[in-house]
């Protein structure tokens, strides 16, 4: 380091190199941690794409994922967990919102989080749950923070998985998947599934002392989700653009799956009955993550 | 309010709602306080900018005009200060950087023309304050590492430095146009100086990186300045700062 200065000997002469050289260290620290971060939210972002495709091979809802899951995803958790690791010394104090660059992971890691406790729970995990969770993650060194933003926007992205998971399940299956029906409602497998969820919106806040009766689908859930992002006000900012932008894809989101289900509803009667389309081109990617 | 499934705890987006409401009340507060900061530091540099125009020996009338500004913003970045220290400092910095690094520009030029040091006589150009001096001035605390309160950063006083210097290269002219032509070469060297800091510094691709990538014109700005001078015979004698290459 000092050589640099030797090479230029008008630079010695500067008064100012010393107070440089300080700003200097400190600069370098910063981009280090900039640096690290930048590329632990890179990691923390493909590896949660890998969890969101492995669980889009799912095909029940409201249950414990199957084993392929638990087992194909495995090391991916790991890796976002060893890289939530290795930057939570740097977004520490004064140095938690220095690095906004940690965000794009975030969302992501928010998508998957949420979709995957969606699928076993059929509920919207809590803000307060996913911010333990990455702090769980964290380890020793303290907690990564995961901001109310990074958890909207990662929501925001989670309803474009439900969508891709309701169309696959209603092209391999034809039908939308739906929660297990805690008492014995067959009705849901007879009554076409357009009905019902047309109902949803209406039965369940009528009766809403018996919300166990019938198993919600996602449809109703993407619905419920619809109506709370769209209620939400995002304010100004960076956020709000974030936020509208999210919006517009989130509702045509929840459009296409009415619409396939439209599809469904109409055209899905002259079907035979039990017919599945072309189940086997589905498995294959199963087969492989084993 | 609440939706009509189980699938969302309606509790969930109502505390969200909160906390992002919290933050745009935190914004609005400090949006009045960097506005009036804003409005000040345009104030410092109309005055100041008369020092272009003013020959060296009535800059102490440039500088006292400038103080009551000069205090106003002081007043004012403390008012920021109070305000900000609730919040995590980084989480809405971006809101007043800009603001702060004018505030610093302006009390940097302040302080290079004689303005810190001056006790009634003549002022005396050329000083640099540091960041920590910067500081004491504004009555905050400057790169702070180990609590999370409002201060100067380092990246805020280097991109003051930078405006600094554009300034002084504009005033190494007007120096030249004022029939003073022993500024300039004060200015040159002042320059060069703070370029050569510029140089060690391993900048990334920021806003940082961009102004001091401009600090190479400026120098040269002045050299040329100081190149007609000395073609034309007119460097003073006294002042052999300069060495002809």
């Amino acid at each position: 380091m000092k050589e640099e200065k030797s090479d230029k000997p008008e630079q010695a002469a500067s008064p100012f190199m010393a107070m440089f050289e300080g700003f200097r260290a400190e600069l370098d620290e910063h981009h280090d941690r900039r640096e690290r971060i930048i590329k632990a939210s890179r990691d923390i972002t493909a590896a949660s794409k890998k969890i969101i495709f492995t669980l889009q091979r799912v095909r029940a809802l409201g249950q414990s994922v199957p084993p392929f899951v638990v087992k194909g995803n495995a090391q991916y958790w790991e890796i976002i967990e060893k890289q939530y690791q290795h930057i939570a010394a740097d977004v520490q104090g004064l140095n938690a919102f220095r690095y906004p660059q940690i965000t794009g992971g975030n969302q992501e890691f928010m998508e998957a989080l949420s979709f995957h406790h969606y699928l076993e729970t059929q509920t919207l995990i809590s803000y307060d749950d996913a911010k333990n969770r990455v702090a769980s993650m964290s380890g020793s060194a303290g907690a990564v923070l995961l901001t109310p933003e990074d958890y909207i926007l990662g929501i925001f992205d989670m309803v474009g998985e439900l969508m891709r998971f309701s169309i696959t399940a209603m092209a391999t299956n034809g039908k939308l998947p739906a929660g297990k029906p805690r008492k014995e409602a067959k009705a849901t497998h007879e009554d076409p599934e357009g009905e019902d969820a047309d109902k949803m919106d209406v039965d369940e806040e009528t009766s809403a002392s018996t919300p166990a009766e019938k198993p919600r689908n996602v449809l109703s859930d993407l619905r419920a989700l619809r109506l709370q992002l769209e209620i939400f006000e995002a304010g100004g900012g960076k956020f709000g653009a974030d936020v509208r932008k999210k919006a517009d894809v989130m509702r045509e989101c929840v459009d296409k799956v009415e619409k396939a289900l439209y599809q469904l509803t109409v055209r899905g009667t002259e079907r035979p009955k039990g017919w599945v389309p072309d189940v086997r081109e589905e498995r294959r990617p199963e087969v492989e993550s084993y | 309010m609440s939706a009509p499934s189980g699938m969302i705890d309606p509790a969930i987006f109502e505390g969200l709602q909160t906390k992002v409401d919290e933050d745009t009340a935190v914004r609005d507060e400090l949006k009045d306080i960097i506005q009036a900061l804003e409005k000040q530091n345009r104030n410092i540099s109309f005055v100041l900018s008369r020092a272009h125009s003013t020959p060296y020996a009535d800059l102490p009338s440039v500088l006292k005009a400038s103080e009551e500004h000069i205090q106003n913003a002081i007043e004012t970045v403390s008012k920021l200060a109070h305000a900000a220290s609730k919040q995590p400092y980084y989480k809405f910095n971006g809101m007043w950087s800009r603001q702060v690094q004018d505030a610093l520009q302006g009390i940097l030029f302040w302080a290079w023309l004689g303005g810190k040091d001056y006790n009634g006589n003549e002022a005396k150009c050329g000083r640099l304050l540091t960041l920590e001096e910067l500081g004491e001035v504004l009555k905050v605390p400057t790169n702070l590492k180990d609590r999370d309160e409002f201060h100067i950063t380092i990246e805020e006083y280097l991109i003051a430095l930078t405006s600094l210097v554009e300034e002084l290269t504009r005033l190494a002219r007007n120096a030249v146009t004022l029939g003073d032509y022993e500024r300039p070469l004060l200015i040159n060297q002042f320059v060069k100086d703070v370029f050569a800091g510029f140089q060690i510094l391993n900048l990334k691709n920021d806003i940082l990186r961009r102004k001091s990538d401009g600090l190479k014109y400026r120098v040269k700005d002045v050299e040329d300045v100081v190149y007609d001078l000395s073609l034309r015979n007119l460097v003073p004698k006294k002042g052999v700062t300069i060495k002809e290459e």
